[in-house]
């Protein structure tokens, strides 16, 4: 049960290609316009995707401890400016806040798996951690801005009511945990959706490409597994972690809520 | 009066870049005094009542309680004793009475216990037709939040409340209602500064008036 998928050619990539057509089709009798942004987005796919096959292919012959730690800390940094991207508040030192949090989440998380679960040597194997390192990011960064984006926005909207609680005696803990509460929970909506579903309503991406590859399906469905709790295991450290550290800088020591902190970030 | 003062704020100023609020306030409050606040508007009559609980530091001079700062007694506890009442709270979601509660839960106040049938007491004091407790808190009107957060504090036996235009969305029937509930409590020791825009109210409900204006205006 191990049959290997079928080697592609670049033959094989341009009959794929041919997949676009139909939508092109579409676009061209349904008059929709967008037959120029499929183009586009089809040439940035190939092209984006092929760098990083070209990239994967140099960090994985090797083995070089630098060359891993570069690319995961350009991950990590892209991880973290996208988090902040999305967030419709913002404040000074947002970016620094997200970044720390993604690597020390990500960082934990990754060292638990490849270096504990999986039993790597060295534990950076990049052939192990790149992908994962990816997939922890991918959805940290999810959970990150999602945290963000609630928790500012419970400070600043109902500001009075976390001030109500301060003017009747709670300390800065006990006026924040609810925002607080509700953020790291909004942060875990998307993989939690995702745990409960999985199998039922679609194939988890992952287990898929090694089903794909030749895996035997049930060390696909293990390797899944493994992911899973991963990616959960990051993300509600990863919103907890900011949570805590947006906390700080937001109450100072006096109990006072901060004025002027947060700003709309205009998206 | 002679004795100590209950609440005490020596040369208060606040100052926001360039603009002096106000600055050099000295104000004095006794165990049950009620004392009005009035100026003109963007005077920092709201600052002012922030400042003194700590909810906004002052650019200059301290605020004490028993002659002892918040520094000193820790911020939270000098809030429940120095209990301020925004001119439009925002109440938690959920019931009314899980709003009058709430504060219950606070570390600051672990010696008090909630009593639903005091609640109900204390709001009847402030109102004349009380929500009820199983009610819906986010339904409330301006007016009845306003309502609701003073019967709180009324209920915490704050020491000093800081009231911020308590009946500003009351007709004049609610409004008395509300001075003679916060009145009964002065006469069992609580000391109040009130900020009202109507010089009558202010009159005929606070022991004497203090006016903002004499310490505001000015570029530092």
């Amino acid at each position: 049960m191990t049959e290997t998928a079928p080697i592609l050619s670049w033959l094989d990539l341009a009959a794929a290609a041919g997949l676009l057509l139909l939508a092109g089709t579409v676009s061209l009798v349904l008059r929709l316009g967008l037959e120029k942004r499929l183009a586009v987005a089809a040439l940035r796919t190939m092209v984006q995707l092929l760098a990083v096959g070209y990239v994967l292919r140099f960090v994985f012959t090797g083995e070089r401890a630098l060359v891993v730690a570069a690319m995961a800390a350009i991950m990590v940094t892209a991880a973290g400016h996208a988090a902040v991207q999305r967030s419709s508040r913002t404040f000074a030192g947002i970016h620094a806040v997200a970044f720390l949090a993604l690597v020390l989440s990500a960082g934990a998380t990754i060292w638990l798996v490849t270096g504990v679960v999986l039993g790597a040597e060295p534990w950076w194997t990049p052939r192990l951690m790149i992908p994962l390192l990816g997939m922890i990011l991918g959805n940290g960064l999810t959970g990150i801005s999602l945290c963000l984006d609630t928790l500012l926005e419970r400070l600043d909207e109902r500001r009075a009511a976390v001030e109500a609680d301060l003017a009747n005696g709670a300390t800065r803990w006990e006026a924040a945990r609810e925002p607080l509460k509700d953020a790291v929970r909004k942060g875990m909506i998307p993989i939690l959706n995702a745990m409960t579903v999985a199998g039922l309503v679609s194939l988890p991406g992952m287990m898929t490409g090694q089903i794909l590859a030749g895996a035997e399906p049930m060390q696909a469905v293990r390797y899944q597994i493994v992911v899973m709790f991963m990616i959960a295991a990051a993300t509600s450290l990863g919103g907890i972690l900011v949570a805590v550290m947006v906390y700080r800088r937001m109450f100072n020591e006096r109990h006072q809520l901060r004025r002027g902190m947060i700003r709309k970030s205009g998206r | 009066m002679s004795s100590a003062p209950l609440l005490s704020c020596r040369g208060l100023a606040v100052s926001f870049g360039a603009r002096t609020l106000f600055s050099g306030l000295d104000l004095d409050l006794q165990a049950g005094e009620l004392v009005g606040l009035r100026g003109r508007s963007g005077s920092g009559k709201t600052t002012l009542l922030r400042t003194v609980c700590g909810l906004d530091d002052p650019t200059a001079g301290e605020v004490r309680l028993d002659g002892r700062t918040g520094d000193e007694t820790g911020w939270p506890c000098f809030r429940r004793a120095v209990s301020l009442v925004a001119q439009e709270p925002l109440l938690p979601a959920g019931t009314v009475g899980q709003a009058m509660a709430r504060p219950f839960a606070f570390r600051t106040c672990s010696a008090l216990r909630y009593d639903p049938g005091l609640a109900r007491e204390v709001l009847a004091e402030v109102f004349d037709t009380p929500p009820d407790l199983d009610g819906d808190a986010g339904v409330l009107s301006v007016g009845e939040r306003q309502r609701v957060a003073l019967s709180r504090a009324l209920l915490l036996d704050a020491r000093v409340l800081l009231l911020d235009e308590p009946t500003s969305a009351l007709d004049p029937e609610a409004a008395r209602r509300v001075e003679a509930a916060v009145r009964a409590r002065a006469d069992a020791g609580l000391a109040a500064l009130i900020v009202s825009h109507d010089p009558a109210q202010a009159e005929r409900w606070c022991d004497r008036v203090v006016d903002l204006s004499a310490n505001t205006g000015g570029r530092s």
